[in-house]
């Protein structure tokens, strides 16, 4: 009944239902949800490593006052390194729990929908909606500075960086609603 | 399997976010507290020299001053900023030498050019590091007068030094 509530999701109900039972696609959504959750934590621990570079590429935003970039450098690498982290851990659980369930193990349910990948999902959407509304911004403001977004090589802020998290904003949002369950 | 809606997703992301502030603040708190002292910029300007010393070591630098008396001289001003820039503005007289027209053997401007012919190097503003770079291909092209100007077009222009937007 409380689906009344919420019309989209009971709608939409069925239909997952429908497509989670396929093998594929449910894999497919555990190989996207760990790529995503291991380029979050990559780019998180490439900016926890070289902290004051990353100082250096918030500083050039001119977003912040002087005072809090050191705190803004300090906190954003570990979101991400967070998020990533369980999310990337959350999925492996599952893919192992599910193939202990496949050999019969029955605690391999245990791991399965365990660790708290939603809010990872949240977490990181929010990153990205953040990162392009801050690039867009910047990209507003004619300033031609460096992303700190680069993850082999240094780029500037621009229409593909932001494209970039577009595309992962897309991606975690497919997954949340893939994830929730529901009444 | 149990289920749980998105208010209890919301609480516990906001949970992970602390615990994830928390750990960021404390793995980098001389990085924090220099921010809140305001020092910031001051370390990372000396942090980029320390490393600069090493990554460049040969290559001679002036400031906006020497720059100046340079340019009054008539050294050769060579921009290592992209084309794009260059074309909105840049020093009056200089020509432009993106990095990567350094990847062609023969670059133009240089041909026929005396290798003590003095040279100076510039790009955008203090953090950038073509003008290093380029100095760096010119010494090893067998240029022996050349310097890299660190403080860029930025303080070029905000000095109010002349500057032009011909080719």
């Amino acid at each position: 009944m409380r689906n009344a509530a919420f019309p989209a999701n009971a709608l939409g109900s069925e239909f997952k239902e429908k497509l989670r039972a396929n093998f594929l696609l449910s894999s497919l959504s555990i190989l996207l949800g760990a790529a995503l959750g291991a380029v979050f934590f990559y780019a998180g621990l490439q900016k926890h490593l070289a902290p004051f570079q990353f100082a250096e590429a918030v500083m050039a935003y001119r977003l912040f006052p002087q005072s809090l970039v050191g705190l803004v450098a300090a906190v954003l690498p570990w979101v991400e390194l967070t998020a990533g982290f369980f999310l990337v851990l959350g999925y492996l659980l599952e893919a192992a729990g599910r193939i202990a369930m496949v050999l019969g193990l029955s605690a391999g349910g245990l791991l399965v929908g365990g660790i708290k990948r939603r809010s990872c999902l949240l977490i990181i959407a929010a990153l990205a909606l953040v990162f392009i509304i801050v690039m867009s911004v910047t990209m507003a403001r004619g300033l031609e500075i460096d992303c700190g977004c680069g993850l082999f090589f240094q780029r500037q802020v621009g229409p593909v960086p932001i494209l970039e998290n577009i595309l992962m904003l897309l991606l975690a949002a497919a997954l949340y609603w893939w994830e929730y369950a529901g009444e | 399997m149990k289920k749980s809606l998105w208010p209890g997703d919301i609480l516990w992301a906001g949970y992970l976010l602390f615990l994830a502030a928390f750990f960021g603040v404390m793995q980098h708190r001389p990085m924090v507290s220099l921010g809140w002292q305001g020092e910031l910029p001051a370390y990372i300007a000396k942090l980029r020299e320390a490393r600069r010393q090493v990554q460049f070591q040969g290559v001679k630098t002036v400031n906006l001053l020497q720059a100046r008396a340079l340019w009054e001289t008539g050294a050769l001003f060579i921009d290592a900023r992209k084309p794009e820039e260059f074309a909105e503005l840049h020093i009056e007289g200089a020509y432009n030498l993106p990095p990567d027209l350094f990847k062609n053997k023969d670059v133009q401007l240089l041909v026929g050019l005396p290798k003590d012919r003095r040279i100076v190097v510039y790009c955008g503003q203090e953090a950038c590091d073509s003008a290093l770079q380029a100095a760096e291909k010119l010494q090893s092209q067998g240029f022996t007068q050349v310097a890299a100007y660190l403080g860029g077009f930025r303080a070029w222009d905000e000095a109010g030094y002349p500057v032009d937007t011909a080719q």
